[in-house]
């Protein structure tokens, strides 16, 4: 099994680049699926996504193309119905300080994407491609040691939840030793009715952070494997020359090399003759600037990093009337033909 | 004269070009004499306009003088907290660097929204040195983050109670004060004619209205084509048929986009301010970057935002 992350920051049409992937993949003959965040209405429509949970066999696709949608909150939902001890579910689901970390947590999404990605593994596809969040934070989930694993493994946190029930039935929350002492002194400072809240959480919730825990070491191990994942990136001229830059040295310092480099989203097309005056001269000359931005672009992307990526690709912005599935195919055409560089 | 900053946001999708036009903007003003802070809420290494500021005051002298853009890292302000609280470094160094202390710095729900909040109401109401009642700062543009993370901070300003049996309780209680008192701020919803950011304002227009009783004084809709801010007579002019496909494509562009304005326009009545795709100079990056913002403040309209 192979995985393709697809990283890119918002608004470059990492979603259609990945599910294009995908398709590519799904018609010379694999089983291939595209786990992805946020599409768009037409590319959810394109790709036959109605309901959160269950993937779906994309339609009208000649090859064996499935889509999955990432619902963080569903997933995490998920995750606590699995792992919480019996009768406790609802107290978790229920609490103020779940609402937070479910919603606003950094590093969720990709943890999500992890668990979902262990979920979908087990299912037969060859492929699964990986749309991330748009976030410039995503590979930080590869290295930075994980919230929940940490948390369940701090024996303190362990110490904590398990006497801290037995310490506030005591009412003996502010004596302590050694741990209990921290949260003194973090009470000193957040107020204690805060700190009690994330107390009374952790001693429910650390069943399901353990479990998952266990869970995204797996799937981390295999995301750090160069012989099972592919990286790419996702952009668009204007973007391409930071984004490259960045996401190729934020790889290289974890020792990965990026497979390859999409810019989407390229206004190349000659104009050919050019109308005169009026709107349609300004909206020539409009074009006609966009387009040399982009070329331009592309040309430093090209000069600076030919040797470093294995294959830059340039894909050309598709018309507004091009619906989603024609859209796919297009850009499909386009990543598979586009020039090796 | 004004007790403190006024405050401006820009706030809307990832990408539309928030941090630039809050730049161009505080750039401006500050060239019509104003003292203007930005803050970001972004590092200032990951600014698309970071690069201009290197030569700001090499190109616009007098303006860098009274122009300053700053990054709110609300674990920073934690840390100062921790830090006066505790006056013996020993003791502040082993809280904040206990896994316990961050593990509920990262769950304790809308604390780091919190902090934001409060360093910038300081930063708003901040007095010049030695000038009783006069802020320090005329404006204060917040180029604030993508909408969820945006409406969450907001959102802090209102749970602040969370907080009252704290010693944070004064911070809150001056927060609060500061962004619930009646047009403190002016929102510019920054968005572009493309359908997803134009979702992203429907959600930030409702979710402003549904939990704040607010909106946005403008919606700024920037990098557009001149179809859009073409008079409507002049677009029978566009001929569709006789043109190439590039040409075909940019009329098509153009006048999708002019369509979803008009849509979002009776959608959400509230005022549009068009910003054109403005080209970058063929200079080196950090000095067309400048010229940019310049031109990008031409669109910017004072009356309309304040």
């Amino acid at each position: 099994m192979k995985i393709i992350v697809c990283l890119g920051t918002g608004g470059v049409g990492k979603t259609s680049v990945s599910a294009a992937t995908a398709l590519s993949l799904a018609r010379a003959g694999e089983k291939a699926l595209v786990l992805t965040t946020d599409p768009s209405l037409r590319l959810k429509t394109a790709l036959g996504l109605q309901s959160g949970m269950t993937e779906q066999k994309v339609p009208g696709v000649d090859g064996d193309l499935w889509a999955a949608l990432l619902d963080v909150h569903t997933t995490l939902n998920d995750a606590v119905r699995m792992n919480a001890k019996r009768g406790e579910e609802e107290k978790i689901l229920q609490h103020p300080i779940y609402k937070t970390i479910a919603s606003s947590l950094s590093g969720m999404n990709e943890l999500m994407a992890l668990e979902r990605i262990s979920q979908l593994m087990s299912r037969g596809y060859q492929t699964i491609v990986v749309d991330t969040a748009p976030s410039r934070h995503v590979m930080e989930v590869l290295d930075k040691p994980l919230m929940f694993a940490d948390l369940s493994a701090s024996k303190k946190v362990k110490l904590v939840s398990r006497t801290y029930k037995f310490v506030e039935a005591m009412g003996l929350m502010s004596v302590g030793r050694s741990a209990l002492e921290v949260y003194a002194r973090a009470e000193e400072i957040l107020g204690g009715s805060l700190v009690k809240q994330i107390l009374d959480f952790y001693s429910l919730f650390y069943p399901v952070a353990e479990a998952y825990a266990e869970r995204a070491r797996k799937t981390g191990a295999l995301l750090r494997d160069p012989s099972v994942t592919e990286f790419r990136v996702v952009t668009t001229p204007q973007k391409a020359m930071r984004d490259t830059e960045f996401f190729l040295s934020e790889l290289a310092k974890r020792k990965f090399p990026v497979n390859m480099v999409c810019i989407n989203r390229c206004w190349l097309r000659p104009l050919g003759e050019k109308p005169a005056g009026g709107l349609a001269g300004e909206v020539a000359d409009w074009y006609e600037s966009v387009s040399a931005s982009h070329r331009a672009a592309i040309e430093v992307v090209k000069n600076e990093f030919a040797e470093s990526v294995g294959r830059i690709c340039v894909l050309d912005e598709l018309p507004r009337d091009v619906d989603g599935a024609e859209a796919l195919r297009s850009l499909e055409t386009q990543l598979t033909s586009s020039d090796p560089t | 004269m004004a007790a403190q900053a006024r405050v401006i946001v820009f706030c809307g999708k990832g990408g539309v070009g928030k941090s630039t036009l809050s730049v161009a903007m505080g750039l401006k003003l500050a060239q019509a004499g104003k003292r203007v802070l930005v803050v970001s809420s972004h590092p200032l290494e990951e600014l698309a306009v970071a690069i201009s500021l290197d030569n700001l005051a090499e190109r616009f002298p007098e303006a860098a003088e009274r122009l300053f853009v700053v990054y709110i890292d609300p674990v920073d302000q934690i840390r100062d907290l921790v830090e006066t609280h505790f006056p013996l470094p020993m003791m502040a160094r082993a809280v904040l660097n206990s896994s316990i202390f961050q593990n509920l710095i990262a769950v304790a729900p809308g604390l780091k929204e919190f902090f934001f909040l409060v360093r910038m109401q300081q930063l708003a109401e901040r007095r010049a040195p030695e000038r009783v009642n006069i802020p320090a700062y005329d404006d204060l543009i917040w180029d604030a983050p993508a909408t969820g993370h945006f409406l969450s901070t907001l959102r802090a300003a209102k749970g602040f109670e969370t907080y009252l049996t704290g010693p944070l309780s004064n911070a809150g209680a001056e927060m609060h004060r500061f962004f619930s008192a009646a047009g403190s701020m002016r929102i510019a919803a920054v968005t572009q004619p493309e359908e997803m950011a134009i979702t992203e304002t429907h959600e930030l227009c409702e979710g402003l209205r549904r939990d704040f009783g607010i909106q946005p004084s403008t919606i700024i809709l920037n990098a557009v084509s001149p179809v859009c801010l073409a008079e409507p007579e002049a677009l029978a002019t566009l001929d569709f048929a006789g043109s190439s496909a590039a040409m075909q494509f940019a009329i098509e562009r153009g006048i999708a986009e002019r369509e979803l304005c008009d849509k979002l326009a009776v959608e959400l009545p509230i005022r549009q301010l068009f910003v054109p795709r403005l080209a970058q100079g063929d200079g080196p990056p950090e000095e067309s970057d400048l010229d940019l913002l310049e031109d990008l403040g031409h669109y910017l309209d004072l009356e309309q935002l304040a």
